[in-house]
């Protein structure tokens, strides 16, 4: 079923000492990047839909460096998924929540906590975040699976 | 008024999409387009909207291109050693046509930073960024309009990345596993 991929010149994946390298220093920054885009957003620049986007990125740079296959047998196909639906459902819970607290929805002030407005707004980033990286992983790994599906059927 | 650098710009991201169009090899295609988001990001970046520019380099510059590379590894290179594609004269006439009407509205936009432009004397644009700080307590008027004041608009937004990815991811697994 899973052909070496090296053997094949066509496939989308080069096993490549360089890329390897690169990718397993850089990792770490780009998803510490990603999450600080993310919660930064309420300061500066950014949020959680580019946040997102960064974390997804880390998913894709490993993809590309280790092996796509490897990469979503290592992660799983449900994660993403449940990731993408769990940012949702926080989303709204977070509104939800401070309806019942008596205010409107996302109204963050009802929430009895420090600062409540700005630490909701970063939940609420967060949440985003979750589902977009959710998003940006899944669809990587089915239009990835499709591709080397398809050169299975060819040869 | 314009300075070199914008200009520069400007030509460098109109060449890419004109590559991006006429290039025979998707290949190529795909890298002027990836540059063509580039620059357009760093566009962004010249009229004061970095939120948008860092969007345009993640999703733009970086994820579509991956995308596209991943897709194009299904597709075969053209037999012919030509470079760019025939410009087919209709639809190149259709597609000016379409610019230059679209272009005549130019002229009623207000220059980039005007004082009296409608965006920076309105009543609403005012209120959020004299109140932002007060009320929602974050420095970055952007994110206290998207995630508190119209924050019901951006669940609906999330709703949509939800949906859209999750149907894509279904009916996209549904042609693989059959």
């Amino acid at each position: 079923m899973s052909a070496d991929p090296v053997e094949e010149p066509q496939a989308p994946y080069v096993e490549s000492p360089i890329i390897m390298t690169t990718v397993r220093v850089i990792t770490p920054f780009v998803f510490t990047l990603g999450l600080f885009v993310m919660f930064h957003g309420a300061d500066s620049s950014g949020g959680g839909f580019q946040g997102g986007v960064i974390v997804g990125t880390v998913v894709l740079m490993l993809g590309i460096a280790f092996g796509i296959e490897t990469t979503r047998d290592w992660i799983g196909t449900t994660i993403p998924v449940g990731l993408v639906g769990l940012g949702v459902v926080a989303f709204l819970l977070a509104g939800i929540g401070s309806i019942l607290l008596g205010g409107a929805f996302l109204q963050y002030d009802v929430y009895p906590i420090y600062h409540a407005a700005k630490y909701g707004m970063e939940f609420v980033e967060l949440a985003i975040g979750l589902i977009v990286a959710g998003v940006v992983t899944g669809l990587f790994f089915v239009i990835a699976s499709e591709t080397t599906d398809d050169k299975e059927v060819d040869q | 008024m314009i300075t070199p650098v914008e200009a520069a710009l400007l030509v460098f991201i109109l060449c890419c999409a004109v590559a991006t169009a006429l290039l025979r090899d998707v290949l190529a295609a795909i890298i002027a387009f990836g540059a063509y988001s580039l620059g357009i990001a760093i566009i962004w970046v010249f009229l004061r909207a970095p939120d948008v520019g860092l969007t345009e380099a993640s999703v733009g510059a970086g994820v579509m291109t991956v995308l596209l590379l991943l897709t194009i590894a299904k597709t075969t290179r053209p037999p012919d050693d030509r470079t760019f594609e025939q410009v087919n004269v209709p639809a190149l006439a259709v597609s000016v046509l379409l610019v230059v009407s679209l272009s005549a509205t130019l002229f009623a936009l207000p220059a980039v930073g005007a004082s009296d432009s409608a965006v920076a004397t309105d009543e609403v644009t005012n209120y959020y960024l004299e109140n932002a700080y007060e009320e929602s307590h974050v420095k970055n008027a952007v994110t206290a309009v998207l995630a508190s004041y119209r924050g019901f608009d951006t669940f609906g937004e999330a709703v949509v990345v939800y949906s859209a990815g999750i149907g894509l991811m279904i009916v996209l697994r549904r042609e693989v596993l059959g």
